[in-house]
C-alpha cells in the first residue's frame, strides 16, 4: 500500500468522529423511545413480583419502593440524568442488583456468541463463494444458490433445535445449552458457545454468500485481472490475493449492515440454548416488566451496535484507500 | 386430524398413563433399589430464577420453593398434604380451639450452628404479620408467649380459627433467628440462616442458585446431598432435552406433552403427584351475559370437561367436578364425579340459554395468557363447543403481565386462569375464590352470594371433623350450581429426572423435597 501513514490515521479518525457524532443522539433516541414503549405496554411490575395473592396495600407500598408511583417524566429526567451524569441505569426492580453489574455479567458470553458467529459465518460463506464463483453455473454454484434458499426459510430458533437433536441429543459431541458448570473443564464453555454461533451463523450466511459471489464475479471480469493474467500470475494467486481483497469491501459493508441481525440473533438463540447471557435477561425483564434492566440492555446494544459499524468504518477505510478523506 | 380419532389417541394415551401411574411409586427403582449413598451434587432445572428469599413478602413459586429448602415451620405436610410436625415435635389444640401449644424439638440448631429458640419463633410469626405479604396469617392471634427453657411457643387466638395449623405450613411461617441474628434485614435475606437442609451457596438473583448442605440439619444424616444446584433454563424445551441428555439431574416442570416420553424414556423417570392447583375458566360477571347465572350453567353444560382434559393434558390431569381438588380435605370431586351437579349437555346447556336474557346467543371474548399453548388449546374448544349453543367466542391471546393487568382490572369477559391454595385447608382457596369482602374479588369475577359468605364464615370456626366437611361440600355443590368459574382440572404436578435419581419427594404445593434424595455416580 502507498498511501502515507498520516493520512492513514486521519482517515481512521475522521471515520471514527462521524460515527461518534451520531453515538449520541443515537443513544438519547433508544434510550428515549424504549422507555416509552415500555411504559405503554400494560403491565405492573408490581404484580409480577408480588403475584397474584398481594394485597393492594402491598402492591402500593412496593410501587412506592420501586419508585413507579413517581410521574413518568419525573422517572424519565431521573433515568436519563442517571445515564448523562453518572453512567448509572438504575438498579434491577425484581433483584435490586445494579443493571450495569448484570450487563455486565451477562455480556461475556453473548459477545463470545456474536465473535464466533462473526468467525463460523466467514468460515462458511467465504471458501462457497469462491467455490461457487470458481465456476458459474457449476454444480458447487448450483448447491450454493439452492441450500441457502431452504435455510434462510427457517427461523433461528428451529434452526437451533435441529442443531440441539442432532449434535447434541443424538450425537452427544456439544452439550445441549448452558455454558458449562462451575466444576467444568476450562474449554467446556466455548464447546458451549459452538452450537449457538453456528446457529447464529447459519441464519445470516446465505445473503453473504450470495453478495460474495455476486462480487467475486464482477471482480473476475475486472480489468485489472485480466492484467494480471496478461502477466502471468498465477490463477490462485490471482484469486486469492486480488479478487478476494476487491470483493471483500462490500462483504464487509453488508456484514455490519447485518450487526443487528447478528446480535438480534444472538439474543434469540440464548432462549432455545438455555443460556443466561443478554438475551435471556432482556426476555426475562420484559416479560416481568423490570424497566430498568431492558433500558440498560437496548442501551449497550446500541452502543455495541454503533462501536461495531464505526469499526468496520474504519475497516473499511483501511482496506479501500478511496475512502480516505472521503466526506 | 378429526376430533374421533383425536380422542381415540388420547383416550389411548390416558390408558397407558393411568396403567403405568399404577405402579408409580415403584417406578423409582424398578425392582431392587440400588441403596443411598450420601454425598454429591443435584442440579435441579426451573425456567426461574429465585430472586428473593424474603420468606415473609415472597409467594411465586421460583422464590418460594427455594425459600422452602432454607427455612422451615414449625408443622409441614406430606407428600398427600398430611399435616405433619415439623420444628415442633408436637402440638396441642385446646378444647375451645383457641391455644395452640407448640413444643420445639430438642437440639434444634440454624445452619451456622446457633441454637434456635423459642423467642426466634415469635420474632418470625410477627413479623410474618407486621410485613401483611401475600402470604400472612390470616389467623386472629392476639398473643404469642414463648418460654425458651421449656421450648414452647404458645399462641392464642381470639376466637376460634380452624385453618390456623393448615396456614402455620406455609414456608412464611418459617423461624429466622431473632433480629436476624444481629444483621440487617437486607444482609440477612441476602446470606439467609434458617433450619432448613440447605443453606446458601453462591447465588445470583437473576441466574443460578447453588445450596449447600446444612450440616446442623434436625433430621440425622439428611440431607444425603451435599449440595442442591438450582439451574435456570428459560425455555423448557431446552429444560427437558438438558435431562434427556443427562446434562442436568431433574427438572422441575414437564409439559404434559411430554410426561409419556419422561416416562417412558430409558434414562429418565416421571414423578407426577396430586396438586393444589386447578386450571379454571373465570367468568366476568360485571358483564352482563355473565352476570346472568342461566347463561353461566349453560356454558358449563356445553363444555365437556373430560374431553378437554384428556386433549390438553395428554392424560395427565384429572377432569375437575368441583372447586376443591382432591389432594384437599373435604373435597368433593370424588362425590360429585359420581353424581355431578352440571354435566355435559348440549341440549341441557341450550334449554339453559333460553331461560336467560340472552336466548338468541352473543359474542364474547376469552382471555388467555400466550405463550400456555394448554390454555390456548382449551380456548379453542371452548371457542368450537359455545358455537353450538349460539355464543360466539373470540380468543385473545396477551402476555403474561398484560394478562394480570387486564383481570384485575376486571377488563375482561371470561378467561382461563388457574387457581391454587397454599395449604391443605380448604377455606384458603374458598376465601381466595368465592370471599366478596376479601381484595380478590372472588378472584376477580366479582362472585356474590351471601350464602357462601354465610358458610365460608362458619368454616373457617367449626372443629375438624363431619360437621365442617358438610359446610364445604355445600360451598362446592353451590360454586358447581352457580358456576362463577367452571374447574377444568386438577393439574398434576410432573417433575422429572435422570434415572440416576432418587428419593425425591413432590409435594402438592408444586415444591420437591431433596433430604432423601441422592444421585448414582455418573
Amino acid at each position: 500500500m502507498s498511501a502515507a501513514p498520516g493520512s492513514l490515521t486521519r482517515a481512521a479518525l475522521g471515520a471514527a468522529l462521524r460515527v461518534a457524532g451520531t453515538v449520541l443522539p443515537v443513544m438519547l433516541g433508544v434510550v428515549t423511545a424504549v422507555f416509552f414503549l415500555l411504559r405503554l405496554v400494560p403491565g405492573d411490575p408490581a404484580v409480577m413480583i408480588l403475584g397474584d395473592r398481594a394485597t393492594p396495600q402491598a402492591l402500593a407500598e412496593l410501587r412506592a419502593e420501586l419508585g413507579l408511583d413517581a410521574p413518568l417524566w419525573r422517572q424519565y429526567v431521573d433515568f436519563v440524568g442517571g445515564v448523562l451524569t453518572r453512567g448509572d441505569t438504575g438498579d434491577s426492580l425484581v433483584t435490586g442488583v445494579p443493571t450495569a453489574e448484570l450487563v455486565l455479567s451477562r455480556a461475556p458470553v453473548s459477545l463470545g456468541i456474536v465473535a464466533l458467529a462473526l468467525v463460523l459465518v466467514l468460515a462458511i460463506a467465504v471458501p462457497l463463494a469462491l467455490a461457487a464463483a470458481n465456476r458459474p453455473g457449476g454444480w458447487a454454484d448450483q448447491l450454493v444458490r439452492i441450500v441457502p434458499t431452504i435455510t434462510l426459510g427457517m427461523p433461528l430458533f428451529w434452526i437451533g433445535l435441529l442443531l440441539i437433536i442432532v449434535f447434541a441429543v443424538n450425537l452427544g459431541w456439544f452439550p445441549v445449552g448452558g455454558v458449562g458448570s462451575p466444576g467444568s473443564a476450562p474449554l467446556e464453555p466455548l464447546r458451549s458457545l459452538v452450537l449457538p454461533a453456528l446457529a447464529v451463523a447459519l441464519g445470516m450466511a446465505p445473503p453473504l454468500i450470495r453478495s460474495l459471489r455476486a462480487q467475486l464475479l464482477e471482480v473476475i471480469e475486472a480489468e485489472f485481472v485480466t492484467t494480471l493474467r496478461a502477466a502471468r500470475i498465477p490463477e490462485h494467486q490471482i484469486r486469492w490475493r486480488h479478487v478476494l481483497r476487491g470483493a471483500a469491501l462490500p462483504t464487509l459493508n453488508l456484514l455490519s449492515v447485518n450487526l443487528a441481525y447478528l446480535i438480534g440473533g444472538t439474543l434469540v438463540v440464548e432462549k432455545v440454548f438455555g443460556i443466561n447471557g443478554l438475551g435471556t435477561l432482556l426476555f426475562q425483564s420484559i416479560s416481568s416488566r423490570d424497566f430498568p434492566v431492558v433500558q440498560a440492555v437496548a442501551l449497550y446494544c446500541a452502543i455495541l451496535v454503533v462501536l461495531v459499524t464505526l469499526a468496520a468504518r474504519v475497516l473499511s477505510a483501511l482496506i479501500d484507500p478511496r475512502l480516505r478523506g472521503a466526506r | 386430524m378429526t376430533s374421533t380419532s383425536r380422542r381415540a389417541i388420547v383416550a389411548l394415551a390416558l390408558a397407558a398413563t393411568l396403567g403405568l401411574a399404577g405402579c408409580a411409586p415403584a417406578a423409582q427403582g424398578d425392582g431392587a433399589e440400588p441403596t443411598p449413598t450420601a454425598g454429591g451434587t443435584l442440579t435441579y432445572g426451573r425456567l426461574a430464577s429465585a430472586n428473593d428469599l424474603d420468606l415473609h413478602t415472597q409467594i411465586t413459586a421460583n422464590n418460594a420453593f427455594a425459600i422452602d429448602k432454607i427455612f422451615e415451620s414449625l408443622v409441614s405436610f406430606d407428600e398427600h398434604g398430611k399435616i405433619i410436625d415439623w420444628l415442633a415435635k408436637n402440638h396441642e389444640i385446646s378444647a375451645d380451639g383457641l391455644t395452640y401449644t407448640f413444643t420445639l424439638r430438642d437440639g434444634l440448631k440454624y445452619s451456622d450452628g446457633t441454637d434456635v429458640k423459642a423467642a426466634d419463633v415469635k420474632f418470625s410469626l410477627d413479623r410474618n404479620l407486621a410485613k401483611e405479604g401475600p402470604l400472612a396469617l390470616t389467623a386472629p392471634i392476639s398473643e404469642i408467649a414463648t418460654d425458651d427453657a421449656a421450648g414452647t411457643v404458645v399462641i392464642t387466638l381470639s376466637e376460634a380459627y380452624t385453618p390456623f395449623l393448615s396456614e402455620l405450613t406455609s414456608f412464611s411461617a418459617g423461624v429466622v433467628p431473632k433480629d436476624f441474628g444481629g444483621k440487617t434485614e437486607e444482609a440477612f435475606f441476602k446470606a439467609p440462616v434458617g433450619t432448613g437442609p440447605f443453606a446458601i451457596g453462591e447465588w445470583d438473583p437473576a441466574g443460578d442458585l447453588n445450596l449447600v448442605k446444612n450440616e446442623h440439619y434436625w433430621q440425622d444424616g439428611k440431607p444425603l446431598l451435599d449440595g442442591l444446584d438450582y439451574v435456570f433454563v428459560a425455555d423448557d424445551n431446552q429444560l427437558l432435552q438438558r435431562l434427556n441428555a443427562g446434562q442436568i439431574d431433574a427438572i422441575e416442570q414437564v409439559p404434559a406433552a411430554n410426561a409419556e416420553s419422561v416416562e417412558k424414556g430409558d434414562a429418565t423417570q416421571l414423578l407426577k403427584s396430586d396438586s393444589w392447583a386447578i386450571e379454571q375458566i373465570f367468568f366476568n360477571t360485571q358483564k352482563p351475559e355473565f352476570a346472568d347465572v342461566h347463561v353461566r350453567r349453560a356454558v358449563a353444560q356445553a363444555l365437556d370437561l373430560p374431553g378437554i382434559t384428556q386433549a390438553t393434558t395428554f392424560g395427565t390431569a384429572r377432569a375437575a367436578s368441583s372447586l376443591i381438588p382432591p389432594a384437599i380435605e373435604y373435597s368433593a370431586a370424588d362425590a360429585f364425579d359420581a353424581e355431578p351437579v352440571l354435566s355435559h349437555d348440549v341440549d341441557a346447556a341450550k334449554q339453559e340459554l333460553a331461560k336467560s336474557a340472552f336466548k338468541d346467543g352473543f359474542e364474547a371474548t376469552m382471555l388467555i395468557p400466550s405463550g400456555n399453548s394448554a390454555r390456548a388449546q382449551i380456548a379453542q374448544v371452548v371457542q368450537e363447543s359455545l358455537a353450538k349453543i349460539g355464543i360466539d367466542v373470540q380468543i385473545e391471546s396477551i402476555d403474561l403481565a398484560s394478562f394480570r393487568e387486564r383481570f384485575k382490572a376486571f377488563d375482561y369477559d371470561f378467561m382461563i386462569n388457574s387457581g391454587q391454595s397454599d395449604a391443605p385447608d380448604p377455606n384458603g382457596l374458598v376465601t381466595f375464590q368465592a370471599d366478596p369482602e376479601g381484595f380478590s374479588n372472588s378472584f376477580w369475577t366479582h362472585y356474590t352470594n351471601p350464602e357462601v359468605t354465610k358458610l365460608m364464615h362458619a368454616g373457617r370456626t367449626t372443629a375438624d371433623g363431619p360437621e365442617r366437611e358438610q359446610i364445604y361440600t355445600d360451598i362446592q355443590r353451590i360454586l358447581a350450581s352457580d358456576v362463577p368459574y367452571i374447574p377444568v382440572y386438577y393439574s398434576p404436578n410432573l417433575h422429572g429426572t435422570t434415572a440416576k435419581v432418587h428419593g425425591l419427594e413432590s409435594l402438592p404445593n408444586g415444591s420437591v423435597r431433596f433430604q432423601d434424595a441422592w444421585v448414582e455416580a455418573k
